[in-house]
């Protein structure tokens, strides 16, 4: 997946990164470990405030159900008990959906995840592991899976997928399969090409999540 | 618990608890241990499925054929009772008017056939989708809770991705209702005067109208996820809507009347309404092949410390050792416990083919393993064929 | 949920006692507006503005819509500012009844969409039926001052930069061409407001500043956030190139001269017509930039080949 990725652009939030791949642009803010409202205290562990805000026009049940996938994303790869009765806000914002929004949201949500990932380490949250999203499409015809298709590509595939994985020790071993959300027509046979693909392609991008966070911390390192 | 705390004695002994008590203050724990005796805290085995009961079309107005009941506006509907919850679908419409042609309507407008070849049939943009409000009842009002509101998403996706509802099924074919000589209304549709080319009119309407869907789901005592037996409630009544037919009166259709405005003046086509017809219906011509019932699953690792250690079952526990098991796959998910404590699931929606339109795979807890995925593919399969037996009876 | 942010008693001190001796935190002189950094996005009406630390996204869409009934020919217009915690935790989701947001909200809508920027009697399609309904969703994205001014700035350069889609209409119908189609056609802007506001500082202690004929109070203009969080007062004066006033705000806060507001219209109009002239400088460049395959791309060359 090809992308360009920025962390730190914002001044007033605690993390923030920006997070751009074909025509879909998203920038994500951290802002926590900070004080939450009563209704929203965990007595053992870290709550998370998800909030997607779309490019255009206000949000509606749409964003809702994007926030509940990158809030099922997300929850497992914090280390939520690090930080008891208290609240974490994940705010993204798109910029450009690179998209048709009536129709999709795989390109969206894939770029939230990776968004709200850097911006989560910029903010220096406890992580347990880290994640990296791809956008799949399987072609019509000559059934080829591809990784970061475009919104023409989205429009005429028979099957859409947003693949989210979970990598442990250097980005090197998968640990688990955090979000795996297919819609259209597709078997069993594709599902789990899409997986191995998938698997090489979240690979790649993980090692370049890393290379970015690198190129961020380390000039601020004292050797 | 009353006997320990009768002995009064400095004896350190293990406080036991009955099952239901359990339950409530730790339900991973109570989970754990019924898992480990092979069984639910339901009483359900891992793979086994809550009873659905379903009623179809019970609600909506066409129920009876011969006597319409104009008053009700449901126009297709479903009851479906699964364990101890009970989901109810009632689908109502509306008619809209098409904001903006595409070329393809338009008759006189030469480049038909250009677009004819670029038309992809099968993209998702020749398709609609239904508008569901799922409201599950918790005992009081207020605003809708995130649940409700992803679940509706959820749904409206699914059946725009499932390609079940093209948009030419929701297309009017209206009437035009003009007064005989006699002075009685008669109303005349296009599709059936084709048959009688002696009497043609120009019926061809200049503006098109569309009918939108929206599915109210009523959720009755909720006890575990609700998503896939919505699914399925609106799968079974949408196969049993039926749309009224709908006509324009025929002194309304060339209506014009002049407005002034801030020293402008116009004329302006009088909005006339679209009126839905009493008795006469057409049923709702749904893609039958991409109906498809939806399950879900759960993943949990068997936490060795929490197994009972009962003799009896000692050659069992060595047997799920043996085999590694560490993890289980738990089926149609039900409680509060397995909602709780089970953080990775399957929610999958699979046709009578064996093709998939929707899979949601979340991974927040055990390791889903491709073993899991496929079990729980081929368990869907199974479920799915099962369900769709049920649409006849 | 995360307090307003509060600056410390010596912070304070230091950022007013330096005011009183003519110097601002940013090294800006009282009367310099911050460079205002405009860039555009892929799609029409796709804006982000950066004033310093401050940054605003401005996004206009468009879609056909029913007009009012008592407006038949007009189309309708709405901006909508919505403020996250994107630019601080200090904002809350769906909160809009802060007194910020109402009153950054109300400014903008008073220059831009009631003082008529906007052409809407452009809007209408079929009268009494069909009109577009144009829509500007500001996000603000990094607050550090001044959203009011760059967030104007922003609405204004989408709109003049946004083009809708070409239709046709064919009697009751309409036929919209998608842009690969068919060149869009721009908006009607009628004229280019812009706002600046102005922050006031009492040197001296309230009584004096009331009773005390010196009027001694400090002016400055685009204020950051810090100062902001520390003025007594602030006026909002919104202006377009024709010398014109669109719409003037003080609410409440530190009194003024009144021959202050003279003073500080001449100001603004020296910063209006600079940054005018800088959309308008960047709306060619980009509209040239984007056109620069239009030669190869002409039907004449199609018929060529």
């Amino acid at each position: 997946m090809h992308f360009q990725a920025e962390v730190g652009v914002l001044g007033h939030v605690d993390g923030s990164s920006q997070f751009v791949s074909q025509d879909t642009k998203i920038v994500c803010s951290v802002t926590g470990p900070i004080e939450p409202k009563a209704r929203q205290e965990l007595p053992t562990q870290l709550a998370l405030e998800v909030i997607i805000r779309p490019a255009k026009g206000v949000a509606t049940t749409r964003e809702k159900l994007l926030e509940d996938k990158l809030r099922a994303v997300l929850t497992p790869i914090i280390n939520r008990y690090c930080y008891p009765r208290q609240l974490c806000q994940i705010t993204c914002q798109i910029l450009e959906s690179g998209e048709d929004e009536s129709e999709f949201s795989q390109r969206e949500l894939s770029c939230c995840i990776n968004a709200a990932f850097l911006a989560l380490v910029d903010a220096g949250i406890a992580m347990n592991s880290m994640c990296a999203s791809i956008p799949i499409a399987i072609m019509k015809d000559s059934n080829e899976i591809i990784d970061n298709p475009s919104a023409e590509q989205l429009k005429t595939s028979p099957s859409v997928h947003t693949l989210a994985l979970e990598f442990v020790d250097g980005g090197k071993v998968v640990k688990n399969v955090l979000l795996l959300d297919s819609n259209g027509d597709f078997n069993e046979d594709q599902l789990f090409n899409i997986l191995e693909l998938g698997e090489q392609k979240c690979q790649g991008l993980v090692k370049n999540l890393r290379k970015i966070i690198q190129d961020q911390i380390s000039p601020r390192l004292v050797v | 618990m009353a006997e320990n705390t009768a002995l009064d004695t400095i004896e350190v002994h293990p406080i036991t608890f009955p099952p239901d008590v359990l339950a409530r203050i730790s339900p991973e724990l109570s989970l754990q241990r019924h898992l480990s005796l092979g069984i639910r805290p339901c009483l359900r085995k891992y793979e086994e499925f809550r009873e659905v009961t379903i009623e179809n079309n019970t609600l909506s107005r066409y129920v009876d054929t011969e006597n319409v009941n104009a008053k009700n506006n449901i126009l297709g509907s479903n009851v479906l009772k699964s364990g101890k919850t009970i989901v109810i679908t009632s689908i109502t419409g509306g008619i809209i008017e098409e904001n903006s042609a595409s070329i393809k309507d338009l008759d006189d407008f030469g480049e038909e056939e250009l677009y004819e070849i670029t038309k992809e049939e099968n993209v998702v943009a020749n398709y609609a989708s239904i508008y569901p409000v799922v409201e599950v009842e918790r005992g009081r009002v207020g605003a809708c809770t995130d649940e409700e509101m992803t679940i509706s998403q959820k749904l409206y996706d699914s059946v725009l991705h499932s390609r079940i509802l093209p948009k030419q099924a929701l297309k009017v074919k209206a009437g035009v209702r003009s007064v005989n000589e006699d002075g009685t209304l008669s109303v005349l549709y296009p599709d059936e005067l084709e048959n009688d080319p002696s009497n043609e009119t120009n019926l061809k309407m200049k503006r098109k109208w569309s009918y939108v869907l929206y599915a109210k789901i009523i959720v009755l005592s909720r006890t575990g996820p609700v998503f896939d037996l919505c699914w399925n409630s609106l799968m079974y009544a949408l196969q049993n809507v039926k749309l009224p037919r709908a006509f324009i009166d025929e002194r309304a259709s060339d209506l014009r009347m002049t407005i002034r405005t801030r020293g402008r003046s116009a004329t302006i086509r009088e909005t006339y309404e679209i009126l839905c017809d009493q008795t006469k219906s057409l049923p709702l011509m749904i893609n039958s092949q991409n109906i498809a019932f939806a399950s879900n699953y759960g993943v949990i690792d068997l936490d060795p410390e929490s197994q009972l250690q009962d003799p009896d079952n000692a050659e069992e526990e060595v047997d799920i050792d043996m085999d590694e098991a560490r993890s289980v796959l738990i089926a149609d998910l039900d409680t509060e416990a397995e909602e709780t404590s089970i953080h990775s699931t399957i929610s999958v929606i699979a046709n009578a083919k064996g093709n998939y339109t929707q899979l949601t795979l979340v991974g927040a807890g055990a390791k889903i393993t491709p073993n899991m995925i496929k079990r729980s593919l081929l368990l869907s399969k199974v479920r799915a064929n099962d369900l769709s037996t049920r649409l006849n009876t | 949920m995360a307090k307003d942010i509060e600056l410390s008693e010596s912070e304070s001190k230091f950022i007013l006692e330096a005011l009183r001796q003519n110097y601002r935190l940013d090294g800006r002189s009282f009367d310099q507006f911050r460079d205002v950094k405009i860039k555009f996005g892929k799609e029409y009406g796709d804006v982000s503005v950066e004033m310093g630390n401050t940054k605003v996204h401005c996004r206009i869409s468009c879609q056909i819509a029913q007009p009012y009934e008592d407006r038949p020919f007009e189309g309708l217009f709405v901006i909508s500012t919505e403020i996250s915690p994107i630019a601080g935790s200090q904002f809350e989701n769906r909160n809009i009844t802060g007194e910020d947001e109402v009153l950054c909200s109300r400014i903008i809508e008073k220059s831009v969409r009631r003082s008529g920027a906007l052409d809407v009697e452009g809007l209408c399609i079929v009268a009494g039926s069909k009109c577009w309904a144009v829509r500007a969703d500001v996000h603000f994205l990094d607050c550090d001052g001044g959203f009011i001014d760059a967030s104007c700035i922003a609405v204004m350069t989408g709109l003049m930069h946004f083009k809708k889609p070409d239709i046709t209409v064919h009697g009751e119908q309409i036929i919209v061409h998608p842009v690969n189609e068919r060149e869009p056609v721009p908006l009607g802007i009628l004229h280019i407001p812009i706002c600046v506001t102005f922050s006031f500082f009492n040197p001296q202690d309230t009584e004096e500043n009331i009773k005390g004929a010196t009027n001694s109070e400090i002016s400055i203009i685009d204020a950051t956030l810090k100062e902001e969080l520390l003025r007594d007062g602030v006026l909002t004066v919104t202006l377009n190139k024709n010398r014109e006033v669109v719409q003037v705000s003080k609410a409440g806060g530190l009194p003024m001269d009144a021959l202050m507001l003279m003073k500080c219209c001449h100001k603004a109009y020296a910063i209006i017509e600079k940054i005018t002239d800088q959309i308008l400088q960047l709306l060619k460049d980009d509209s040239k930039e984007r056109n620069k395959y239009a030669a190869m791309l002409t039907s004449e060359n199609a018929r060529e080949s």
